[in-house]
């Protein structure tokens, strides 16, 4: 029997244990040897640097300035999506009427790609058609009006707020399932006990949905370390880098400039940070589940 | 009502602040709802102005610009972006790499989550949460060293890879959704099929599997939108048309329909058909797969 589920085991883990090892744990090992070495992508052979690139990476502003759009854009994930999406899921949760077709609106662009998503702001940001242009023209606010996306000052936040506009829909739809499962009871006893709304929401609603929390605040931070997609089709990270990510960082570095070596040790930092964030998730998981236990 | 102060008021009285409260209460769910109303207004701009706008010729947008109602429904933009822009390879591609890699990562997921949930072993806890921690990996970390491997193996410029790494990428959040669910299944259910003599793939298949569609279906609509959405590793794997995706492929026929505001936004239109026939037909599994699995997207 003992023996029967051993062979059970193997034959049930072989193949896809097989490809996790090969196509994630193995490359990502690779991605720590690759940091070490001067490798351009394209000739075989390459040269061991040791830590230069990693001595490089702290002397370059671009890495810099990639740390820090990346910082930007983690502070503008833990603030909106996550405040916002908690508002709109209290207010959709008391059911008023149309509250499912008001839901769907809002989570609509969880569904849609990040590089259409990043093509219907180009045109809201498009200097002479776009929506956000004419707007500021037709009530009288021409001079705020600009090109968006290529003014270095403006670029990080115009994408991040089109990022933005997808990533609210998922806090959302987290909360208001977290809702669900707050007891009607405790508000009530609350509200009985003369707590206001505010205090309700403060003293019982807010704790009991901490599970909900600790998703929303990984997610943001994780989808903000991985913002690619949306910056790479809006403005490849210019004009002049002024709206690089980390991730964008690396892809230039390694895929336009073929500084593959040195692309792998920023993907190495960029680990390290995710790592950190992993860490934090699950041991906040783990306490959340000794706490209900 | 130990609050003997109510006492003060008559009846009439009462009734008269109940109605004020009420209405109070009326005035305020009005202003919100209004609120409410105006927020999806302006939230949905970018999307109906790209849907009306794939409507309207060149010579309406130059006449009215991008963002007015267009006179009639004119499908020439469809029509020039499916036959001349090529997005009829991209789609039939992006389908070729998103339905064998969805019911392949599904696939493998049930074995995993069958093995770390019925079939437990010292050390098995560990492995499990290193496999689900894949999910929060910043694809960035592999990039360079799956380039390489796929140019050694001559698979670049292919639809393998994507396939292979959407599997790969795919394994953490179905084992993690099948192996929770699996969990809830009662041990009663198990333990008959092997007295009844049935061995560990005759447990899955027979008796696992037929009460776990749910799970399957929220892995499936979850899996199926993640891979169609997705840009980065097309972007790095793939190079000449015939392998391209949908995704990448709009952005690279951008340029050759740089003025053509309507075929771009037919274009972006039937790339996002796929995953809003899901989002409309399938939304509750959608949903609580983005609920139980909250890490991608």
């Amino acid at each position: 029997m003992a023996r029967s589920q051993w062979l059970w085991r193997i034959g049930f883990l072989a193949l896809p244990l097989t490809l996790y090892l090969v196509i994630v744990i193995a490359p990502l090992a690779y991605s720590f040897f690759f940091s070490l070495t001067d490798w351009n992508g394209f000739n075989p052979e390459y040269n061991f640097v040791g830590l230069g690139n990693f001595e490089r990476i702290f002397s370059d502003p671009l890495f810099g300035n990639a740390i820090k759009n990346t910082v930007i854009w983690i502070a503008v994930a833990l603030t909106v999506p996550v405040l916002g999406g908690l508002g709109l899921a209290l207010i959709l949760h008391e059911g008023m009427r149309g509250a499912n077709v008001y839901k769907s609106l809002f989570y609509l662009p969880i569904c849609l790609s990040l590089a259409v998503i990043g093509q219907i702001w180009i045109w809201i940001y498009q200097p002479r058609w776009g929506l956000l242009n004419l707007t500021l023209n037709g009530i009288g606010l021409e001079d705020l009006s600009r090109a968006w996306l290529a003014d270095p000052g403006t670029a990080l936040p115009s994408v991040i707020l089109a990022w933005v506009w997808q990533q609210l829909g998922l806090g959302m739809v987290i909360f208001l399932a977290g809702l669900t499962a707050v007891p009607t009871e405790l508000t009530d006893a609350a509200q009985i006990d003369g707590a206001n709304y505010w205090q309700t929401l403060r003293h019982v609603v807010v704790p009991l949905l901490q599970p909900s929390t600790v998703v929303v605040v990984a997610l943001a931070v994780i989808n903000s370390l991985k913002s690619f997609d949306i910056v790479y089709i809006m403005t490849g990270g210019g004009p002049f880098h002024s709206s690089d990510t980390l991730a964008m960082f690396m892809y230039h570095e390694s895929f336009k400039k073929y500084y593959m070596g040195y692309g792998s040790a920023i993907s190495v930092v960029l680990f390290i940070i995710a790592v950190t964030v992993i860490a934090f998730y699950f041991r906040q998981i783990r306490a959340l589940e000794h706490l209900y236990d | 009502m130990t609050d003997l102060s109510l006492y003060r008021y008559s009846q009439e009285e009462w009734d008269r602040l109940a109605a004020r409260e009420a209405t109070r209460r009326r005035v305020l769910q009005v202003v919100l709802y209004l609120l409410l109303t105006v927020l999806v207004i302006l939230y949905s701009m970018p999307s109906i102005g790209v849907l009306i706008t794939s409507f309207k010729s060149n010579a309406e947008i130059s006449r009215g610009g991008l963002w007015s109602a267009p006179a009639q429904l004119n499908f020439a933009n469809y029509q020039e972006a499916w036959v001349n822009g090529n997005v009829r390879t991209y789609a039939l591609n992006s389908f070729l790499v998103t339905i064998p890699a969805t019911v392949l990562s599904i696939a493998l997921g049930v074995l995993l989550g069958y093995v770390f949930s019925q079939l437990p072993f010292r050390g098995s806890e560990a492995l499990f949460i290193l496999i689900v921690s894949g999910m929060f990996f910043p694809p960035q970390i592999v990039l360079v060293p799956l380039f390489r491997l796929f140019n050694t193996v001559g698979l670049y410029n292919t639809l393998w890879p994507m396939i292979i790494v959407h599997v790969a990428f795919g394994l953490p959040i179905c084992t993690l959704i099948t192996r929770n669910f699996f969990a809830t299944v009662p041990s009663a259910l198990r333990e008959a099929a092997i007295i009844d003599g049935a061995n560990e793939g005759q447990i899955l298949v027979k008796v696992m599997l037929p009460i776990s569609l749910p799970a399957l279906a929220v892995l499936a609509t979850l899996q199926f939108t993640w891979i169609w959405n997705d840009f980065l590793w097309p972007l790095i794997f793939t190079q000449s048309d015939n392998s391209r995706t949908i995704m990448v492929g709009l952005i690279s026929l951008k340029g050759q329909y740089s003025v053509a505001w309507g075929v771009q936004g037919a274009m972006s239109v039937i790339a996002s058909i796929p995953t809003l026939f899901i989002f409309i037909f399938f939304q509750r599994y959608f949903i609580s797969g983005l609920t139980l699995g909250a890490v991608k997207g």
